[in-house]
């Protein structure tokens, strides 16, 4: 019972952390049809500018809030400046550049922060742990495991709900159709990939406090985003959630379980999606 | 336009003149260093650098070797073979060095071990642990100046034996180094406590290097309700693990805990008061162990300089150095093969203590330092405390047991 229960937390929290990157990852992809590169990059970025501004003002919230938004404008300047060259061209120049864009962020980090680790502290309230069957259980597990849930449905609520979620999702569909109803879609565009980037940032934020700060920490969870993004069906939304827990429990029990299998599972559930259902569980036909 | 054309001359004519005295200065000795300058690992490109741009000016600055200033070459592995082997050859072919130094990474160092001979040129290992590059695949032109992973694991095993605990397992990084800890160290426990006990692979925990996420592994090895759990990660994974593990309940005494890569200080600087006391945990040099004037002396430098302890690749990397010139200084030759020579067999003092390169291996015979950690009001970070030394002598494999043959 208590592997159980310690596991099914594992799982859900490193799977909460998943979706938030991958989320990003898939509505960027949706609506700009760009598979960005760089996704990782905001997401240790997002973690070393909440790490820089608790060093200002020693409080995770600002860092947390503060954070992400900055990275988010850095997302607007790349989309402008860079991203927007090359949305007509072949997808091997997107992919090139964004790749660019990994690599000068990663040596930014290290050239601003050096190559050493750090390490950011929870807040107060969330730092402790509580009692859990024989052993504790760190209460920010909990938070990451609870905070997930609710920043999905608040976007789901968005994109379903509101006018500028229902833009978006016409972008998305058909962009020619939606310029000619009126959409300003470069702006739309602009939007969509800062958003993107501020939940990249939200997420290395996030993660922070549970992991140590390092030139590129964004390249493990990113490759889990592409896997995920794939199996749960490319810019679907309740996709990146559903792929995101599979994830995660898959690692958790897995590891517990299968013993050395375990590193093979989330490839061979890659396999398999593709071989059976190559749009992904809530992917459209292609 | 001509006015120019004189200045010009002018320039170049000056530039000639004052350019002659320094040719005629002695030549200097040229060192290689081939080091991760990029990439995760980057700290330990770095440390290494701190370490030998402070030996190198110590020996400049005391009149180099036999009055020959020393300079250094760095180039960068990038942590991977084809990278390392083309700046070995780099600085072979084009700087012309005298001697190489360097290497982090075991899969690197076993990798390139085989090409050294056809580069002619001594390579000193500092960092780099795999037991096999002073024996499987060791050759006449590679040395090791550091504590190699026998040597650590078989400090960790002696300490084992004294502890009560009878079942082992173990938490190690999914590549070579991490299984070959876990093997040495059941071996050396077998022959210390007949008695001892192992989980079978498939309950031990090896996650693979690009976990972030340790809390799987963690509640994994909790239930399988060991004795004793040896740990060979380290840099980001250990202190990932570390942390994570504290809020777990880990460390909380439910069984021995031995890190064997703990004490070093990237890991305990990061963590600072986060690192649980009471650990049992090893590193290849602890700036402590020794009450030596030349080590106080190189931590008290070291500190000066760039204001952190040394961690034990800026000691390799300073030592290394300190090692080529006192060979040198041996064979009164820069000359490659009477380095090799001088080097085979070399007592030399360095701030870790005396050590010994063995002539049948090449691998440095030097004492391991292991302590348990301790909170203390003058260190910003966790130190050691009680300390045991462990003498070179006693956790070197024999020669006849690595398996070199020269």
């Amino acid at each position: 019972m208590e592997t159980f229960a310690a596991n099914l937390l594992n799982g859900l929290s490193w799977g909460m952390l998943l979706f938030l990157i991958s989320v990003g990852l898939t509505t960027v992809f949706g609506v700009l049809g760009v598979l960005n590169f760089a996704h990782g990059s905001f997401f240790m970025l997002g973690a070393y500018l909440c790490m820089q501004i608790m060093h200002i003002v020693p409080s995770f919230w600002v860092g947390i809030i503060i954070g992400p938004l900055l990275v988010a404008g850095l997302g607007v300047i790349i989309e402008k400046v860079l991203l927007r060259r090359v949305y007509d061209r072949d997808i091997s120049f997107q992919l090139l550049l964004t790749f660019a864009i990994l690599l000068v962020l990663d040596d930014s980090v290290r050239l601003i922060w050096g190559p050493g680790y750090h390490v950011v502290e929870a807040p107060v309230i969330l730092a402790g742990t509580i009692p859990f069957f024989s052993h504790s259980y760190p209460v920010y597990r909990i938070f990451l495991v609870i905070i997930g849930p609710i920043i999905g449905l608040s976007l789901w609520s968005f994109f379903h709900f509101t006018r500028w979620g229902k833009v978006v999702r016409a972008a998305a569909v058909d962009r020619e159709m939606a310029e000619g109803i009126g959409i300003r879609v470069p702006l739309l565009f602009t939007l969509v990939f800062a958003f993107g980037t501020w939940l990249a940032a939200l997420g290395g934020a996030l993660a922070a406090p549970h992991q140590s700060l390092a030139p590129a920490m964004g390249e493990r969870i990113i490759i889990e985003s592409f896997i995920v993004v794939v199996i749960g069906g490319m810019g679907s939304f309740p996709g990146a959630f559903v792929g995101a827990l599979l994830l995660g429990l898959l690692d958790s029990f897995g590891t517990s379980f299968a013993g050395r299998a375990q590193m093979a599972l989330p490839f061979i559930l890659l396999a398999v999606v593709l071989l059976f259902r190559p749009q992904g569980f809530f992917g459209r036909e292609v | 336009m001509r006015k120019q054309a004189a200045l010009l001359t002018l320039i170049l004519c000056l530039a000639v003149f004052f350019g002659i005295p320094s040719a005629h200065a002695e030549k200097p000795v040229k060192l290689g260093f081939v080091y991760i300058m990029s990439g995760p690992f980057a700290a330990y490109g770095q440390f290494a650098k701190k370490g030998a741009e402070l030996a190198v000016d110590e020996i400049n600055k005391a009149g180099g070797i036999m009055g020959r200033p020393v300079k250094a070459y760095f180039e960068d592995s990038t942590g991977k073979p084809d990278a390392a082997l083309r700046a070995l050859r780099k600085l072979v072919y084009q700087e012309k060095v005298d001697c190489l130094i360097g290497l982090d990474s075991s899969g690197v160092a076993k990798s390139v071990a085989p090409s050294i001979p056809q580069l002619k040129t001594p390579l000193i290992i500092t960092h780099a642990a795999t037991p096999d590059v002073t024996g499987s695949v060791c050759n006449k032109y590679i040395f090791r100046i550091s504590l190699n992973l026998a040597q650590n694991v078989k400090t960790a095993a002696l300490l084992a034996a004294q502890t009560k605990a009878k079942t082992w397992t173990t938490v190690g990084p999914d590549y070579a180094f991490g299984h070959q800890s876990w093997e040495y160290f059941q071996k050396y426990l077998k022959e210390a406590n007949p008695n001892a006990k192992f989980l079978p692979k498939d309950q031990v925990a090896f996650p693979p290097f690009k976990t972030t996420d340790f809390s799987s592994y963690i509640t994994k090895v909790m239930q399988s309700k060991p004795d004793g759990v040896l740990i060979s990660l380290w840099g980001g994974n250990l202190i990932d693990f570390v942390r994570q593990g504290s809020e777990m309940g880990f460390f909380n005494g439910d069984f021995e805990v031995l890190v064997t890569l703990g004490a070093a200080t990237e890991v305990l600087s990061a963590l600072k008061d986060k690192m649980p006391e009471g650990l049992w945990v090893g590193s290849r040099y602890w700036f402590l162990a020794n009450q030596s004037p030349l080590n106080k002396a190189f931590v008290k430098n070291y500190h000066n300089r760039y204001n952190e302890y040394p961690s034990y690749n800026a000691h390799g990397a300073y030592s290394a150095i300190q090692a080529y010139k006192a060979a040198a200084e041996k064979a009164k030759s820069c000359n490659k093969d009477a380095i090799i020579g001088a080097l085979e067999g070399l007592t030399i003092e360095l701030p870790v203590g005396t050590i010994t390169i063995r002539p049948e291996d090449h691998q440095a015979v030097t004492d391991a330092c292991w302590g348990k950690t301790a909170a203390d009001p003058a260190y910003p970070i966790r130190i050691l405390k009680p300390m045991k030394i462990f003498k070179g002598k006693d956790i070197t494999p024999a020669v006849c047991d690595t398996g070199c043959k020269m």
